[in-house]
């Protein structure tokens, strides 16, 4: 890890300061950052993959560890929230199953405890070229994808290009599903920014980064609003290794039934397939008034994976992608445990 | 090594014999042949008769290893001792130009800076200046110049340079401020690739070497064209790597004229040579300590390129140096398990005997050899041809890791014999029972079998099961020589306040030496096992063989037993007196009294009776109570998602023949721990290259994934005890062997997929059902 | 090979940054910086540089903090980058080296502490963001003389063999028997899930951790 200047604002506007005036690097990589859980962080420091020069902590700020609200008002989740707390938290289990689940998913207790919320959206890639200090890839600043051509098993089959790799958040997908927003402090302005324009795609943001963010923007909560479809909600994850994994694949579903047992509204995100969370309108619409059997299932799977375009070494994602789409579908409607 | 007063009788001379002992040097054995006493010598008597031994003992060490007490090396902190680190190549092929240490050496904190070998010129470094003297140097910039003697590296992570700080960040600092010049040159890392034409050469000599050719090709091809059923199948194993916790290195404890050195090593006696040579001392004046050590599996003999730059280091600075690898360095440079990629083909008659067997074996050992039990492994074939070649890429070499060769042949083999039992539509345990010779297996086939509940399996592969999730059974079996040699020099000392010690220079790898160390000589003195206390794992000891090849036991076991019969006898003899004049053979030690002439001594008692010295007896190795050459089988269930591509593991039963166990537990956790190992290489391990880049993707335990505990399946570990041999055999290598392969076989039992080529993932397992068409 | 990553792989060469290069700040740019760390945290900068010069409370080069180990306080000189694990290891007079560098990458567990009762990472905590928490190591929580339940669990059950991811494992676990002191095997090796363990432990572990927690789980 590069040596660095450790700066623990109290309020987040001075927070915002010290992200915005520490000296830029020569790198995008070289800049401030803020650390709250630093379980993806740290490892990213000492990889030399990121190497700022001041890291401002977060966790010296009040207020931004809270969860609030409920099934009907929605939820008001701090970014400092752990994902332990999340996991565990009552409302969430009750009235976001799906969130909890996803929560629950992640990396292992040891990490839980400390990873955040926050930290979780923002944390980067897990592409191995990415990870490698060696390799200076095009999102470190290099002239080539490796992974395109190279050992892509673990990379996207949705949305690639020139950038192969897949958003390694197990939150994202489901928080997208649930229709969340985030809100965000910078330097010149607070806005509000629905989750799923919040990540941007290789080819439509700026490459080195993997959301919409500024460097001197902070996430300070996320909000999921109340809907019909919480309370149906699910997180599938699949591993190649279960214990602590990635996903290769997950699907986060959510349904709202109507009341002659037709499905009112489903959404569909896929997580681990592309570089961002991964909409599946088509097979969402698909969906809307169809009674689950397994002729629809099957459907919903076929179209949730339409267009997608795998690597020389990924083509596996898409049967079982479309099985976890199935099996999420019977599980959010009540259909299977 | 005084001897020891020997029984009344008057000692003829003794006739010698002569025997063949395995030596394992790096981890691999070879057989050498060595003269004995050609006499009965000491029994262990008959296995189920010891008080102690083929217990389950409590291993000894547990209660400072479970409490953070246990001095590990890496554990190890002396006086003024400084941190050192190693600067590794980005580049799997390239010279280099210049190596410039100067901005290095200006960071406050640094004290030492060393090249990877003695031809490294690093400027800025202590030893620059002298090294300038004697040799032409790389100008800085000046391709021109002749150059003497170029270093060239040959795989990526290959060390350069390592310097020692006052801090480990400081350390890291360093190694990132050395300047380093390479000339790319074109590399290889793939065998596939490197039996190309045309490709990278590694060696000027070609990038394949011949090892063996054994048999005769044309009746192996005329045998082929007679048999009934001929199956021709290609197998791979990965590079695998040790992944020992515990990294490689060493705490060099260097003061001028002596040193000590601390190492994570699995030969105590490996380091102070080694050291020596570094430090420019005598070998005399260097002591390896090797209190407990964070695993090796093969892979730590000697002292190492980082056992060398922490004694240069700690030369220049005159000063302790601590170097131990980073987890990225370990996997770099610190050895591996080498790939294979075996091409058989065999023809099987219709009684069920495989007629022909033609192999031609390739070994991926990088840089270097490789190895690989030749084929047929275990099972008999009339005609056999095999070659086995090594396939030279742009990697570091491989070292000796668990059962060296073994996992890759027996999981090609078992999966051939698996494939074809399927072929004939023969029962596949059947199967293997026809083709082998060996009835010891039979017995263990027939017990694994019940065990893992065989008769519940598939007939139909793919058959087993409702819904996506599909049951399936499969077996393998394994073989290892091991065996003992003379190494050990053991002490057993007892005081006269009754405390009993024994010492040699053995290691404890976590085998549990320490335990066993014990209970023999408490069971010798009729004592318990915690009256008596071992000391190990230090150079000045008795010395002790490496432990490599699993002959750590039946190496050591036995000279225990000596010096323990004889520390008895010494002591009877001193006893005699006060138990009526009972000859020492006749002295009996039990449930801590000395017994003999109808007169009985507490322990207490007995040792204070001793001469103020106590009594010090010696010990050496004995054939009579060392054995080699073990079976075993492995029967495996798993649960296939068919929808996934995921395997569970369901229940993995090993059963394992060792002659006399010395501890249950201990043999039980070691044979766990095999099948556990095992089950990486059938499911998840592998090392990944970059072919373009000359890279390893996966060097870190997030990508290299070790399984865990959600991956455990019910473990039943059997030791075999209808093996009545009254000896001492290692476990250590067998165990792992037969999972690998009876896993695939029940992968394949489960869903009707082969993986030919592991690990096992589920990309292998969906893509092959969907070839299938078994999927929805 | 005239390709374009040629020039990526020239990047490679001297390990990518340059560490000559690195800046200690000097307090640069923090005008206006809150205090918190200082004013509760036992923090000393130790060298001018790190100094408030200009109202920062920025802390660079190396500083003097009090970590609460196993109900001690102990005093280390670190830098802001000295993880947790490194200051337990490298940093306090004597040492903490129950919890062992592995993978320093928070992907083996055997650096796991327990903060504030929690089960952490120790090589993903920074050593100053440990400041003004109860740190808990595998010394904390019995001695080979005095083990807690965990730890005789685990000698009984033969849960170890070489012993390095030993201390990992006991720390998960006695936290985890706090949190639920009558697991199923499941739940335990969910619980374990973050521990790996190479020469192959873990059923015997399982088994330590049930029989634990029959026994009424950790005293610690």
């Amino acid at each position: 890890m590069k040596a660095f200047e450790w700066v623990s604002p109290k309020s987040l506007s001075e927070a915002v300061q010290m992200l915005k005036s520490a000296p830029a690097g020569e790198d995008a990589d070289d800049a401030a950052r803020a650390i709250a859980g630093g379980q993806d962080l740290l490892t990213t420091m000492k990889d030399y993959i990121t190497r700022p020069t001041r890291v401002v902590n977060l966790k010296s700020i009040r207020g931004l560890d809270r969860i609030e609200g409920d099934g009907r008002k929605g939820l008001t989740i701090g970014a400092l929230v752990t994902l332990a707390e999340l996991e565990e938290h009552t409302e969430v289990r009750r009235s976001f199953p799906g969130l909890a689940e996803a929560a629950h998913s992640i990396a292992t207790q040891q990490i839980r405890n400390l990873g955040t919320v926050g930290g979780n959206l923002c944390q980067r890639p897990r592409c191995w070229y990415y990870r490698l200090e060696e390799v200076v890839c095009l999102k470190k600043g290099g002239s080539e994808c490796y992974a395109a051509t190279g050992e892509n098993k673990y990379n996207a089959i949705f949305g690639g290009g020139p950038s192969y790799i897949v958003h390694p958040s197990d939150l994202a997908p489901m928080l997208v599903a649930l229709g969340a927003s985030v809100s965000v402090t910078g330097s010149t302005a607070t806005r509000t920014i629905p989750l799923d324009k919040f990540f941007t795609l290789p080819s439509e943001g700026n490459i080195r980064r993997e959301n919409v963010l500024q460097n001197d923007e902070l996430i300070t909560q996320i909000r999921v609003p109340a809907s019909g479809f919480a309370v149906h909600s699910t997180y599938l994850k699949f591993k190649e290794r279960e214990s602590l994994d990635f996903a290769l694949s997950s699907v986060a579903a959510a349904i709202e039934m109507g009341p002659d047992k037709t499905i009112k509204q489903a959404r569909i995100v896929l997580g681990g397939v592309a570089p961002i969370p991964w909409r599946v309108p088509k097979a969402e619409g698909f969906l809307t008034g169809k009674s689950l059997n397994q002729e629809v299932l099957s459907e919903a799977g076929r179209l949730a994976l339409e267009g997608a375009s795998p690597l020389e070494k990924n083509a596996y994602k898409v049967p079982l992608t479309q099985a976890l789409v199935r099996r999420a579908l019977m599980k959010a409607s009540g259909l299977s445990a | 090594m005084q001897q020891q007063p020997q029984p009344q009788q008057p000692a003829p001379a003794k006739k010698k014999r002569k025997i063949r002992v395995p030596k394992v040097v790096n981890g691999v054995e070879t057989m050498v042949e060595i003269e004995v006493d050609d006499e009965g010598g000491p029994q262990w008597g008959a296995n189920d008769k010891h008080t102690l031994l083929n217990h389950r003992l409590t291993r000894v060490d547990g209660p400072l290893k479970v409490s953070g007490a246990a001095a590990y090396t890496y554990d190890r902190r002396v006086q003024g001792m400084l941190h050192g680190r190693v600067l590794r190549s980005p580049h799997a092929h390239a010279r280099v130009l210049r190596i410039d240490a100067s901005a290095a050496r200006a960071i406050p904190g640094v004290k030492a800076i060393v090249g990877a070998t003695n031809e490294d010129v690093v400027e800025g470094s202590n030893r620059a200046a002298d090294e300038a003297e004697k040799r032409d140097r790389v100008e800085m910039g000046d391709a021109q110049t002749p150059k003497k003697k170029e270093r060239e590296v040959r795989f990526a992570g290959e060390p350069i340079a390592a310097v020692a700080a006052t801090t480990p960040e400081i350390a890291e600092d360093a190694i990132r401020a050395i300047k380093v010049t390479y000339e790319r040159l074109p590399h290889v890392v793939r065998a596939e690739d490197a039996v190309k034409e045309g490709a990278p050469l590694v060696y000027p000599e070609g990038n394949l070497e011949e090892k063996e050719k054994r048999g005769d090709a044309q009746k192996v091809l005329a045998a082929l064209e007679k048999s009934d059923i001929v199956l021709e199948a290609e197998y791979r194993t990965p590079i695998l790597h040790h992944s020992c916790l515990e990294t490689h290195g060493h705490v060099v404890d260097y003061r001028g004229t002596e040193a000590t050195v601390y190492a994570s090593t699995q030969g105590t006696f490996t380091i102070p040579g080694d050291a020596a040579k570094e430090l420019g001392l005598k070998e005399s004046a260097v002591t390896a300590i090797v209190e407990h050590m964070g695993g090796g599996f093969g892979s730590k003999f000697g002292i190492g390129i980082e056992g060398m730059m922490a004694c240069q280091l700690a030369k220049q600075a005159g000063a302790p140096v601590k170097l131990m690898l980073t987890r990225r360095d370990e996997f770099a440079l610190a050895g591996n398990r080498s790939g294979s990629w075996q091409k058989l083909k065999a023809g099987v008659g219709r009684d069920g005997r495989v007629l022909a067997l033609y192999a031609t074996q390739y070994q991926l050992g990088g840089l270097g050899d490789g190895s690989q039990a030749g084929q047929p492994y275990i099972y008999s074939v009339e005609q056999v041809y095999r070659e086995r070649i090594s396939i030279h890429t742009h990697e570091d070499s491989s070292r000796a890791m668990r059962a060296p060769g073994h996992p890759q042949a027996g999981f090609a083999m078992d999966s051939l014999m698996d494939e074809l039992a399927y072929k004939m539509g023969i029962d596949p345990v059947e199967f293997r029972k026809k083709n082998l010779k060996d009835t010891v297996y039979h017995r263990q086939l027939d017990r694994g079998a019940r065990e893992i509940g065989w008769e519940r399996r598939n007939k139909t592969p793919g058959a087993g099961g409702l819904g996506p999730l599909r049951r399936g059974m499969g077996c393998a079996i394994g073989t290892w020589g091991g065996g003992g040699g003379p190494q050990c020099q053991v002490d057993v000392t007892v005081a006269r306040d009754g405390t009993v010690v024994v010492a040699v220079g053995t290691q404890d790898l976590g085998t549990g030496t320490r335990t066993y160390t014990r209970a023999i000589v408490a069971e010798e003195l009729g004592l318990q096992i915690n009256q008596v206390t071992e000391r190990i794992g230090s150079s000045k000891l008795g010395a002790a063989n490496s432990s490599g090849g699993s002959t750590t036991s039946a190496s050591l076991a036995p000279a225990v037993k000596d010096a323990a019969v004889n520390a008895r006898l010494s002591m009877a003899g001193k006893l005699s007196g006060l138990l009526g004049g009972a000859k020492p053979e006749e002295i009996r030690f039990a449930q801590g009294r000395v017994l003999g002439g109808g007169k009985s001594l507490a322990w207490k008692q007995a040792c204070a009776s001793l001469p103020s010295a106590g009594i010090t007896a010696h010990g050496e190795w004995k054939a009579s109570l060392a054995g080699r050459g073990v079976h075993g089988v492995c029967f495996a269930e798993v649960e296939v998602d068919t929808e996934t591509g995921h395997v569970r593991p369901i229940k993995m039963v090993h059963v394992q023949d060792i002659g006399l166990p010395l501890n249950r537990t201990g043999v039980e956790s070691q044979i766990n721990g095999g099948m556990i190992q095992s089950l990486g290489m059938a499911l998840w391990e592998g090392r990944v290259m970059d072919a373009r880049l000359g890279l390893q993707l996966n060097p870190g335990f997030g990508d290299y994934k070790l399984p865990g505990s959600l991956e455990m399946p019910e473990l039943v570990p059997i030791i075999d005890d209808e093996d009545k041999r009254e000896a001492v055999i290692g476990v250590g290598e067998p165990a792992i062997i037969p999972a690998v392969g009876a896993l695939v076989n029940a992968i394949f039992n489960a869903c009707g997929v082969r993986v030919r080529e592991l690990p096992a993932t589920p990309d292998k397992i969906l893509m092959g059902l969907l070839k299938e068409r078994r999927t929805v | 090979m005239a390709d374009e990553h040629e020039k990526d792989a020239e990047r490679r060469d001297g390990g990518g940054h340059n560490p000559s290069r690195r800046r200690f700040l000097k307090g640069v740019g923090v005008a206006g910086a809150g205090a918190a760390l200082a004013d509760h945290l036992l923090l000393k900068p130790e060298t001018k540089a790190a100094q408030k010069e200009q109202g920062g409370r920025a802390l660079s080069g190396t500083v003097n903090i009090a970590l609460n180990v196993n109900g001690q306080k102990r005093n280390a000189t670190v830098e802001p980058r000295t993880t947790l694990l490194n200051a337990l290891r490298d940093h306090l007079e004597p040492a903490v080296t129950g919890p062992k560098l592995v993978c320093d990458a928070g992907t083996c567990g055997a650096c796991t502490v327990l903060m504030e009762g929690k089960a952490v990472y120790s090589c993903l905590v920074l050593a100053v963001d440990a400041v003004g928490k109860h740190v808990t190591t595998v010394e904390g929580l019995g001695s080979p003389q005095d083990l807690s339940a965990v730890q005789a669990a685990f000698v009984e059950h033969d849960a170890l063999m070489c012993g390095f991811c030993t201390p990992g494992f006991v720390t998960t676990i006695s936290a985890y028997l706090k949190k639920n002191p009558n697991p199923t095997l499941e739940e335990v090796r969910e619980a374990c899930k973050g521990n790996f363990c190479r020469c192959g432990t873990y059923p015997r572990v399982f088994e330590a951790a049930l029989a634990a927690a029959r026994k009424g789980g950790s005293k610690a």
